[in-house]
């Protein structure tokens, strides 16, 4: 096994595939010289040049627009969008072509298109920059939304979407580049819409994305030391959704958290409860309970943006509030 | 917005509460996680924190009352709100089968809804027959024929969960409405209400009657305990506990336990669960009651360790302080009644366990061995066992190895 952090473990991804084949390349705001902002594409200017590590001008619109073009003419583009909050400007690339070629062409035109984006708060960011907007692109048929928590997860799936025919997004969380941990030595390939279990119990599952992952792990620790054993659920892709395994755990568990950084309401955590109770209503012991960030943008005090999003005591919380031991 | 405290579960099986005192009075604030008042359950007392921050706007029940698990018992709000208190569920659930299912036409109003309310948390409406049930609980009602009406709901806000069928459904028993006590002429008879420690103790003991039990008795000549003891004191720090014959009995019996674990064992209807480890509970008088608080795993204690454990659960005991979880997992019992001059007794079933050890005085008896008249210390023990799980061979069995070790503690090893 290898230690990589998950900084590592996405660049890793991308420059094995490019030493692999030649149709890959990559395309973003200040990733070539600068090697990003977030430093994940430092070095591969270097390795393969700059027909292969483009930097683009300041036009999402355009980033997201070249790779589509790229991708339907043989390509398998990888395009970076800085912030998530930036995939505003190029909401009509993602939505209405990346989304629609393949059907509108009856399946003649292929999109293996994988847009990498990050973004979360953790270290005030600013409103404009610490959203989390998966909601947005799961609510649209014809896309695939990926968001690993883990450098062995970010890695495989990375590798798969670059690799798979439609179109994928792919959101990284800021707080969790610097997180190490094991990877295979040689690339596994994760599939796409496959859950993880990362830890196994008997009283509630928590159904947790990215940031989130980590603190019910932290919440299902304390939790265990009061006599509740969780299973902390990581569905790695939120769309397509494994259902089969989530309706599997709330069976056996009887009770269900959904906790994500993104706004509770309407977020993609809603969706879950209501797949939960159309088809485990008969098994539910208590009502899924969500966590979130209130409903209000991200504030830039540090103990505002504290405040707001959820951590892991609001977990804690959740679990304790399904058991019934508030 | 207001919170409701509820009347919370502190242990398995307890379904009331008495509050023995408020901590603060009304209009008072209290911070969460200070205590807000004294509550006495089925086996212990003791002090319970708020669970919200605020001021304690209202309370919903006076001291000296029995309350359901699950009822609200005071409101704690923001200074000057104003506090709408929950209609009482209906005292008589329906008996029809299909009043669940019907919410009542004319229910009275709901109060008038909350600007938000926090997700999850539903303001308790007055319920209009409609019984508050998770799904999982109605399945499982559902499968086995109980009716949800007869049941009483530990979840949160009242909500009967999977936990209430089954023990409902374990137990077989379906909760009668409380029957107003008989008018008693007073005159010369003292009626003593019974506190809860008394109802639990009358509610087991006549659980424990259900049971077709019987008695085996055996006497142990306790020369080697004594010298067991007397090696055991001497080793005995400046300060330390010292082992009692009930500590060494103890640590025989759990060693008994393990060679025998059909004795081991609760009778729970359609099975029998044998335990890994032998979890003794101690039979504790305290004034006008009894409690018997657990050591776990005592095969797996030493002598002395098993003596430290059991004088600090006895002083809590005594002190009122014992944790619910003090009396929880035990997997069978002893009872000494020897330092009362006690020579032997039948103790009765502590329920689900499967078996009970009664222990009298230790005396000098005259025995003849081999033909010759000897003077001895000899202790009678009294086994009682559910006849259910645990026939007569099984129960001599396991009476005759804990007699041998205590004679010869060396066959223990």
């Amino acid at each position: 096994m290898l230690e990589l952090s998950y900084r590592e473990a996405v660049r890793d991804a991308m420059s094995t595939a490019m030493r692999r084949d030649d149709d890959v390349f990559i395309m973003g705001e200040d990733i070539a010289e600068m090697g990003g902002s977030m430093g994940v594409t430092q070095g591969m200017l270097e390795e393969f040049g700059p027909e292969r590590v483009r930097n683009t001008p300041i036009s999402e619109m355009a980033i997201v627009g070249a790779g589509i073009g790229a991708a339907i003419a043989g390509m398998r583009p990888i395009v970076e969008i800085m912030y998530q909050d930036f995939t505003t400007l190029a909401m009509e690339q993602i939505v209405s072509q990346a989304a629609k070629h393949r059907y509108m062409s009856g399946g003649q035109i292929k999109v293996p298109l994988t847009i990498r984006t990050q973004g979360g708060s953790g270290w005030s960011p600013g409103a404009q920059h610490a959203q989390q907007l998966e909601a947005w692109f799961v609510h649209v048929p014809g896309l695939k939304v990926v968001f690993p928590s883990t450098p062995e997860d970010v890695r495989g799936l990375l590798w798969s979407s670059i690799y798979e025919d439609n179109p994928i997004i792919l959101f990284e969380h800021r707080t969790l580049y610097g997180i190490k941990g094991e990877v295979p030595e040689e690339i596994e390939p994760i599939e796409i819409g496959k859950a993880r279990i990362h830890r196994e119990g008997e009283d509630v599952t928590v159904i947790a994305t990215g940031r989130l992952v980590h603190e019910s792990l932290k919440a299902a620790e304390q939790a265990e030391a009061e006599g509740i054993s969780v299973e902390v659920f990581d569905p790695r892709t939120l769309q397509p959704l494994d259902e089969d395994a989530l309706i599997a755990s709330v069976q056996k568990t009887n009770r269900a958290v959904v906790a994500h950084e993104a706004v509770t309401r309407m977020g993609w955590g809603a969706e879950v409860a209501a797949v939960i109770q159309e088809k485990a209503f008969d098994y539910l012991d208590a009502p899924v309970v969500r966590v979130g960030a209130k409903f209000t943008p991200i504030p830039f005090a540090p103990v505002m943006e504290e405040w707001v999003v959820p951590h892991a005591k609001d977990v804690l919380a959740a679990i304790k509030q399904t058991v019934g031991k508030e | 917005m207001s919170s409701q405290v509820t009347l919370p579960r502190l242990g398995q099986g307890m379904e009331t509460g008495t509050i023995v005192r408020w901590l603060k009075s009304e209009g008072e604030s209290v911070e969460k996680g200070e205590p807000l008042y004294e509550l006495d359950t089925e086996k212990v007392t003791q002090e319970v924190e708020a669970e919200a921050s605020g001021v304690l706007l209202k309370i919903l029940a006076g001291e000296g009352e029995e309350i359901e698990v699950g009822k609200a018992i005071a409101v704690i709000g923001q200074e000057g709100e104003e506090v709408s208190v929950p209609a009482e569920a209906p005292a008589a659930p329906k008996e029809e089968p299909q009043a669940e299912a019907e919410p009542e036409p004319n229910a009275e109003p709901e109060p008038k809804p909350q600007p938000e309310a926090e997700p999850g948390q539903h303001a308790a409406s007055p319920n209009g027959g409609r019984i508050k049930a998770s799904p999982l609980a109605r399945r499982i009602a559902r499968e086995r024929g109980i009716e949800l009406s007869s049941l009483r709901g530990t979840g949160p806000e009242g909500r009967i969960v999977a936990e209430d069928v089954e023990r409902a459904s374990a137990t077989g028993a379906v909760a009668t409405s409380a029957t107003a006590a008989a008018p008693v002429p007073s005159g010369e008879v003292e009626v003593v209400k019974l506190n809860q420690m008394r109802k639990t103790i009358a509610r087991r003991m006549t659980e424990a009657w259900e049971a077709p039990a019987f008695q085996i008795s055996m006497s142990a000549d306790m020369t080697a305990a004594i010298r067991l003891r007397e090696s055991l004191l001497a080793r005995v720090e400046e300060g330390g506990v010292r082992p009692t014959y009930s500590d060494i009995l103890t640590k025989v019996v759990a060693l008994a336990l393990m060679r025998h674990r059909d004795v081991n064992a609760h009778f729970a209807g359609d099975s029998v669960k044998l335990f890994p480890t032998a979890n003794i509970g101690i039979a504790v008088a305290v004034p006008h009651g009894l409690v018997v608080p657990v050591i776990a795993s005592c095969e797996a204690r030493t002598i002395p360790e098993i003596a430290v454990a059991r004088a600090d659960i006895v002083s809590r005991t005594r002190e009122g302080k014992l944790r619910a979880e003090d009396l929880e997992g035990g997997t069978f019992t002893i009872s000494n009644l020897g330092m009362y001059g006690v020579e032997r007794f039948a103790a009765v079933l502590n329920p689900p366990q499967a078996g009970i050890l009664a222990v009298g005085a230790i005396e000098e008896r005259a025995v003849v061995v081999d033909g010759d008249l000897e003077i001895q210390p000899r202790m009678d023990m009294t086994l009682t066992v559910d006849h259910r799980s645990v026939d007569g061979a099984t129960a001599s069995e396991f009476l005759a190895t804990a007699k041998s070790f205590l004679e010869e503690p060396g066959l223990a090893l």
